[in-house]
């Protein structure tokens, strides 16, 4: 049959921006975690502060390297297992200089100290408009091109995207109501207990749905892809959609124990937390099962293993949250380290690690060439999984001992232990943490490096011309 | 009461318009959620669902089947 012609030129400009904003987001990372062991680091430049830089981390880690994986991940799957072409060329590239532009403003005005002070949500109004606005038109371009599609079914894969898509613009849109008070400020419209309720309820969704649906529509589409083998139940996969997209809603109240809010709101999100361990697991399971009777593929294939790590790491951390989120687990966790550990067994070992096994398989597919050095993925691969280890690790334990020493009195009553004392106890975890992020980021700059010498070497050897046609004719027979 | 009953104590009288919206679209999202499951778990659908397993794997062969007029069966 005559060649489908995809539009995979602004697939290639995301997937490597992702790689781009993957060293930069873990680099900051890194920097503010030594901060917080060294705090001489900020050498009292305002800017450069914990205070300032941690919601440019957070933000260039979910929304920048995050994001743009999300975009071309979506942007790739929806053409292949539609079999159609995106149904807007110029919505797509104003995607992509959008979101790009989304990330400019962040890393100008977080140092800058303008912020509105909700969590992972910091971006002043103008910008959040922008936001908006982009994300519609990703969105708008993605259900357009399914309406298109060539194929009757809508592949599972896309379901958990469209789910993100339109979760998001309406958690983005409450979330972000404001009263602007001049260009660079604004008020919330909610105070109060009730903005706490929907910070949270923004918060959680924003790893429901963001971190998770997405990233679950990569998992659902790579995994089978590199393994070459079907999806373990597809029945599964429907069971797992439904239940997450109805579940993971209710969930925000869970980082709102022991606080103003009604208790009973607590109880729920802690109740639903645990009862959603059933279709993670389920999905993790489904994705993991994939590989029955190729298991052998892991030996050899340096992709499959990012894909298959993340999967372990997704069954860990959807586990570990609910436990966290039930009121005994949560008097002794929250505001605690163990968070930060738990967060990053997610973002590190789940979102980063599926991302990372999808951008590898995407680039040789785009570039229709092999990756320029298989000895240095397997590399990044045990310092991916090396770094995040350490740093969970250290999470877990300074966390654990914060709790412990936060709750503990004498025979009088008397708190046990000063803060300033649970401070100092924490300074080798600290050390670690940041140890760990720093292996971590050194197997993304791997990356990036093995990334471009891919690319650069595939477009000395052929024309760009000539790598499009290829890539869409592999699309076609090789999918 | 009991301490467990009276957890679960509900001021009918009390509810609002916004809470009794809120109770109906819970219980109607959680009827919905058991049909989904029935359907998806009955096993006279099995076959028609897990025949999209394959889906990713057999591009190359759902692009042939593609019919005429665009669309696949």
């Amino acid at each position: 049959m005559q060649a489908q012609q995809y539009n995979f030129q602004v697939v290639k400009w995301f997937a490597y921006m992702a790689v781009v904003y993957l060293v930069v987001g873990t680099g900051i990372g890194v920097y503010i975690a030594s901060e917080l062991a060294w705090p001489d680091l900020n050498f009292d430049i305002p800017y450069i502060t914990f205070g300032r830089l941690r919601p440019l981390h957070t933000n260039a880690v979910i929304f920048a390297f995050g994001g743009s994986t999300l975009m071309a991940t979506a942007f790739y799957v929806v053409q292949r297992t539609s079999n159609v072409r995106l149904w807007s060329d110029k919505l797509a590239w104003f995607v992509f200089w959008g979101w790009n532009l989304v990330i400019l403003s962040a890393v100008i005005t977080l140092p800058l100290g303008i912020n509105q002070s909700k969590e992972y949500a910091e971006l002043e109004w103008p910008i959040d408009i922008l936001i908006a606005v982009v994300w519609l038109a990703y969105t708008f371009n993605f259900i357009m091109t399914l309406s298109i599609r060539k194929v009757s079914h809508i592949y599972v894969a896309n379901w958990f995207f469209l789910a993100m898509m339109i979760m998001i613009v309406y958690l983005h849109v409450v979330n972000s109501l404001a009263i602007p008070v001049e260009l660079w400020k604004s008020y919330s419209i909610f105070s109060g207990v009730e903005d706490a309720m929907i910070q949270w309820w923004w918060g959680h969704n924003a790893v429901g749905f963001f971190l998770t649906a997405g990233f679950l529509g990569i998992m659902y589409y790579f995994v089978p892809k590199q393994a070459n083998r079907p999806i373990y139940s597809y029945r599964l996969s429907v069971i797992h959609f439904w239940a997450l997209t109805f579940g993971y809603v209710w969930l925000g109240a869970h980082h709102l124990q022991y606080t103003a809010l009604p208790d009973w709101t607590g109880s729920l999100g802690a109740a639903i937390s645990l009862a959603m361990i059933i279709p993670s697991w389920g999905g993790a399971i489904n994705g993991m099962f994939t590989l029955s009777g190729a298991w052998d593929k892991l030996r050899t294939d340096y992709i499959l293993r990012f894909l298959v790590v993340s999967l372990a790491f997704y069954a860990m951390s959807t586990f570990e949250g609910p436990v966290m989120a039930a009121k005994t687990v949560n008097a002794l966790s929250h505001y605690t380290d163990w968070t930060i550990g738990h967060v990053h067994a997610g973002a590190l070992g789940w979102v980063a690690m599926v991302s990372i096994g999808a951008i590898y398989h995407m680039v040789e597919r785009l570039w229709v060439t092999k990756i320029y050095s298989v000895k240095l993925v397997n590399l990044h691969f045990w310092m991916a999984t090396i770094g995040t280890v350490v740093y969970i690790t250290a999470m877990w334990v300074s966390g654990i001992m914060q709790g412990l020493m936060w709750r503990a009195y004498d025979a009088y009553g008397n708190l046990a232990y000063t803060f300033v004392e649970s401070v100092e106890q924490m300074h080798p975890f600290y050390a670690m943490r940041a140890m760990g992020g720093l292996i971590f980021w050194l197997g993304g700059c791997i990356m990036l490096f093995n990334v471009t010498m891919t690319i650069r070497r595939a477009l000395a050897q052929n024309s760009e011309a000539d790598l499009t046609a290829a890539a869409n004719i592999q699309g076609v027979q090789h999918g | 009461m009991t301490d467990f009953l009276a957890y679960f104590h509900t001021d009918w009288a009390a509810m609002t318009r916004q809470d009794w919206l809120g109770l109906l679209l819970t219980v109607f999202v959680f009827v919905l959620l058991f049909a989904v499951y029935w359907w998806v778990l009955s096993p006279r659908n099995k076959e028609k669902i897990e025949s999209h397993r394959m889906m990713v794997v057999d591009e190359e062969e759902m692009n042939a089947e593609i019919e005429s007029d665009g669309r696949k069966k």
